[in-house]
This record gives structure tokens, sequence and C-alpha cells, in this order.
């Protein structure tokens, strides 16, 4: 049942079998993998550097400036002609990257959290379709409202048709205060965690549906509650089964997130978008957000990736477990 | 107290929708019978054992297990009393054999997690599988699962074992492992109804035979009798197509 490339991972660490410890060595890496891991560390010990320098109030460099200025990678085309238009265009991104990432900043904030926060909210949906009466009922209107109409029409009915939603956030301490962003980054974790739970919950009651009914009535023989078998039996089988449809809605989250900026978050492309209607150069800056964007996804799906082969259990979503 | 059977079934009568599944069931169980199974395909076999712990809910007549009425009792209590064995083991897939065990004693017991390990591993030595206690389901043989599926229902000190064709999904080969843990167990004194086709089985170690058609048991008595010489022509006819298929295994 399972879906993906990490299926690869699961089967090599089955095969190790026995020992538990077998299965902490994790995945052996290819070379293109090496390749994923050293671009991933230069991408996020830089983006920590950046993120570094500007809160602590710009340790190496002023706020919002390239730890290289951008004159002397254009002087780089200067130096060798034919590299000039490459030296031009370099010089464009290491000028305007500082504030992106900065901008990044908070579709991480957006991302994480709500992924975060919707989780626990998702798996509680999910067990009350598959398991619930009235609960179930509920769970479906949730799930129902929150996936047939559009995230853009939840996040302006919640920022606003609910004034009192911002102004509480306004009012608790530190948001908008240095790293913490401002309450419409909260609001907008609020849209996107209502969504993505109902999203979430929608994998996870496929991957409870998928585990062998015979699992819930072995753990009720043994004496546990409904509750118990379902918390000590179903939900651990399930949520390693739901793991990569799980991964795609998180990579939908990041990407989604830009949404944010119709109800004034100045997220990673809307902060693009304003400095390419500055500038005009509408290309450039598209394409640096989307490397960052790629970035991120590829970030998330590595992680889940490797999540995905820690917790993998012998005969556990290969094809033997169904 | 302790007279009385350990388990008392009175006119037991089942539904599924309008299908009468169990018409009208009666016998008793005294503390160390071992009560065999035996009927065609559909004939209610199953149903029986999972009315008796209530994994179904039946409509007619009472089940009571040391005096008690089950229908009366808290049905997580009832459960942690009744061991049940599964003809397809029904192992928890995530856990090891080890920790299959643990789960009943530390989340239903209230075990520490010593308490349950030594015991899980007490009774996987009584199953001979102390050297497969870190491997998972996937990583056992049929034979293999069946034994820890045995030990897990041990492990809670149960008053009466229910076993539901616990061989039927074994190779042959593997038949002999999980009848010799049965017979140990029914040495040992356990209380068990088991529904089996193993001849072998229950000729060695049933104290009573019950043969079940279309919900109704036709015939009830120690193997020496059913064997040899039974009352309905019906029942010689089975147990010596089942001896046929499955008569001795070792
Ligand atoms: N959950 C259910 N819903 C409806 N009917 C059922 C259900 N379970 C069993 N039955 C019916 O009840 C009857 C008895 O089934 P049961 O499983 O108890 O038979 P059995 O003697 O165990 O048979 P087998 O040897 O095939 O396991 C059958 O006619 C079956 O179709
Ligand atoms: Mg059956």
């Amino acid at each position: 049942m399972s879906a993906g490339e990490a299926d690869g991972d699961a089967d090599a660490d089955a095969g190790g079998g026995v020992a538990p410890d077998a299965r902490t060595a994790g995945p052996r890496r290819s070379r293109a993998g090496t390749l994923k891991y050293v671009a991933g560390a230069v991408l996020w010990g830089w983006v920590l550097l950046r993120w570094g320098n500007d809160w602590l109030g710009g340790v190496f460099v002023p706020r919002g400036q390239a730890f290289v200025p951008p004159a002397t990678v254009a002087g780089l085309g200067d130096a060798i002609p034919v590299l000039a238009g490459v030296a031009n265009g370099l010089a464009f991104a290491v000028h305007y990257l500082p504030n992106l990432m900065n901008a990044m900043w908070l579709t991480v904030v957006l991302t994480v959290v709500s992924i975060t926060l919707g989780f626990p909210l998702a798996v509680a949906l999910a067990a009350a379709r598959s398991y619930g009466h009235y609960t179930g009922w509920a769970a479906l209107g949730f799930v129902e409202l929150f996936r047939g109409t559009p995230l853009l029409a939840q996040l302006f009915v919640l920022y606003y048709g609910l004034p009192w939603l911002p102004a509480f956030f306004r009012n608790l301490p530190f948001v908008g205060e240095g790293i913490v962003p401002a309450q419409a980054v909260w609001v907008a974790v609020v849209g996107f965690t209502l969504n993505s739970a109902a999203y979430q919950g929608e994998y996870i009651r496929g991957a409870i549906d998928s585990v062998d009914p015979g699992q819930l009535e072995a753990g009720r023989a043994v004496g546990l509650s409904k509750l118990g078998s379902v918390r000590y039996v179903v939900l651990p089988q399930a949520l390693r089964y739901a793991i990569p449809g799980w991964t795609n809605e998180l990579v939908y989250l990041i990407k989604y997130s830009s949404l944010a900026a119709f109800i004034t978050v100045p997220e990673l492309l809307y902060r693009a978008q304003a400095f390419a209607s500055e500038t005009y150069r509408y290309t450039e800056l598209f394409v640096l957000a989307g490397v960052l964007y790629l970035g991120l996804v590829v970030t998330a799906s590595s992680l889940m990736g490797y999540v995905e082969g820690r917790v993998a259990i012998p005969g556990l979503g290969n094809a033997e477990g169904r | 107290m302790s007279d009385d059977p350990l388990v008392r079934v009175d006119d037991l009568h089942k539904r599924y929708g309008d299908e009468e599944v169990l018409k009208g069931i009666s016998f008793e169980m005294d503390r160390q019978d071992v009560q065999v199974l035996v009927g065609p395909s559909g004939s209610g076999k199953s149903t029986l054992l999972r009315c008796v712990n209530r994994l179904t809910e039946f409509q007619g007549g009472e089940i009571t297990l040391d005096g008690t009425p089950v229908t009366e009792m808290d049905v997580d209590d009832l459960r942690r009393q009744v061991g049940m064995v599964f003809q397809d083991f029904n192992l928890f897939a995530h856990l090891t054999a080890k920790e299959n065990i643990m789960l009943g004693p530390r989340r239903v017991l209230g075990k520490t997690e010593e308490e349950a390990a030594e015991r899980a591993l007490d009774e996987l030595d009584r199953v001979g599988l102390a050297a497969q206690a870190d491997s998972y389901p996937a990583e056992l043989s049929g034979g293999q699962k069946q034994r820890v599926g045995i030990a897990r229902a041990l492990a809670m000190d149960p008053k009466l074992m229910l076993f539901d064709e616990p061989t039927s999904a074994l190779d042959p080969e593997l038949i002999g492992e999980v009848v010799e843990v049965m017979e140990d167990l029914a040495e040992g004194g356990m209380t068990m109804l088991v529904v089996t086709h193993e001849m072998g089985f229950a000729r060695a170690a049933a104290t009573d035979i019950m043969f079940l058609d279309q919900g109704r048991i036709v015939e009830h008595g120690p193997p020496e009798r059913l064997f040899e010489n039974p009352e309905h022509e019906r029942t010689a006819q089975f147990l010596e197509r089942l001896t046929r298929l499955h008569g001795e295994t070792r």
C-alpha cells in the first residue's frame, strides 16, 4: 500500500532484521544522496547564518545586507567579460536574497506550526471518522467544510470576518516583537491548521482503514478498551502507513502557505512579488523564490523519508503487511 | 463457589440479522476441562467462542463465568480473564514477540515495564521461543507466531482460554509445535475451549468433544465415546473424515 521512494529504505532495514540496532544505522547513501546532503547542509548553514545575523541585529553584516557585497560579485563580470551576464544575475540575487530569506522565515513558521498543531487534530478527526458515531458525523462535517471551500475564503473569514481573532493575537505578549511574527501570521496559522487537519485527517483515516481489523480485535481480546486498542495497536501501525501521504500534505502546505499574503503576511512569495514590481525583474525574483521553495520542499521530503526509515518495522508497510 | 462449573452456557441464542446462528446451546465446563468443539464450516463454532468473551453480543440465554453472567461483567474485565487465540494469529504487527506479550500486562494490568518484560520472557520460554523475543511477527514462521499468540494470552493469567482453529492457517509441518504447546497447557490444568480439527489433540487432551451443526449441538461426550461409539451416524461420519484429514500430525 505505501507509495513512493522511501520504501527502498524500509526494505533495506527489513532485511537487516532482528537486532533493533540494525535499524538505527539508516539507509546507505548513494552518490546523489550525498550530493543532496551537502546541498542541504550548505543551504541550511547559510539560512541559519542569515537568520542569526539579522535576529541579533546584524552581527556580521548590517541587517538585510548580503555577506558578500553585490558590487564585488558584479565586479567578477568586469574581470572575466564572458561571465558578465552570469555575474550580473548573481549580483542581483545576492542583493535580494537576504530579504527573501527573512520572508522565508515566515513561510517556515506558517508551515511548521500549522502542520504540527494540525496533526493531533487530524488524528482525532481520523479516529472519530473510523470509529465514532456522532463524533464521526461531526468530523465528517469538519472535513467537508475545510476541504470543500477555498482556503483563501477561509483565511478571509478568519482575518476580516472575525475581527476579535486578530485582535486576540495582537494582545498576546511578544506577538510582532523580534522573531515572533505579527498577528496576521497567527491568524493564517489558525486557518492552515484547521485546513491542513482536514487533509491530514483523510490520509490518516485511509491508513487506519488499511490496518487489519483483526488487530483491533486482538487488542480488545487482551482486555484493552476500544480507545486503548486504537491508541496502542491501530495508530502505531496506521501512522507509519500514513507517512508518504502525510509528507504530500506537508509539501502542499509549504507552497500554499503563500496564500497568507492575501491577509497581509509578507511571506516569501509576497516579498518576491513586491521586489519584482519595484524592479520589473519578475523572472529573476520568482526563480529565486522558486529555488528557496524547492529547498524547503526537498528538505521536508528528505526529513520525512529519513523518519520513515527510522520507524520502519519489518513486514509493516511492505507488500506483506498488505 | 469453586464447586460450580467455571463456564455455564445455558440455552444460548445468537442471531445475525434474521439468521439464527446459534439455536439454543447449553453445556458446562469445570475447571481444567478441555472442551473440543468440532463441526462443519458455518455451524457457529467461532460465533460461540466469541459470545463467551463478548466479542459479539447474543440475544438469548446466558453464559456465566465463575458464577457471574458475562453480560453483567465489565467487558474489559471479562476479556482480561478469558484469553483468546486466533486462527490467523493477529499478533500486533508493529511489536516484537516480547512486546506483543507485554502490552496487555502493561496497559491492562498496569504492571511495570520490568515486571511485564520478565513475565513475557517466562512465557516465551514456556512456548520455546526465548530466542525470538526481539523478532517482529513478519520475521516469525506461522507456528512461531501462533506460539507467541498463545504466550500473549497466557501472560494475562486467564481463567479460561479460547482457541479458534489455532492450527488451521499453518503448514502441516508446523502444526505439531503448536499442538504440543496446547497439550502441555492442558496437562498443566488450564481450562480450554478449543475449536480444532486436530483429532490427535482431541484424543490426547479433550475432556469432552462437542459436535456442532447448524447452530445446534448434535452430540456431546468424552472422546472415547464419540470416536468409538457415537449415537449419531452424522457424528461418526464427521469424526471419521476429520481423522482421515487431520489425524495424527506427528
Ligand atoms: N459478522 C457476521 N455477520 C453476519 N453473519 C455472520 C457473521 N459472522 C458469522 N456469520 C454467519 O454465522 C454463521 C456461523 O459462522 P461461524 O463463523 O460461527 O461458523 P464456524 O463454525 O466458525 O465456521 P468456520 O469453520 O468456517 O470457521 C455462518 O453462517 C456465517 O455466515
Ligand atoms: Mg470459525
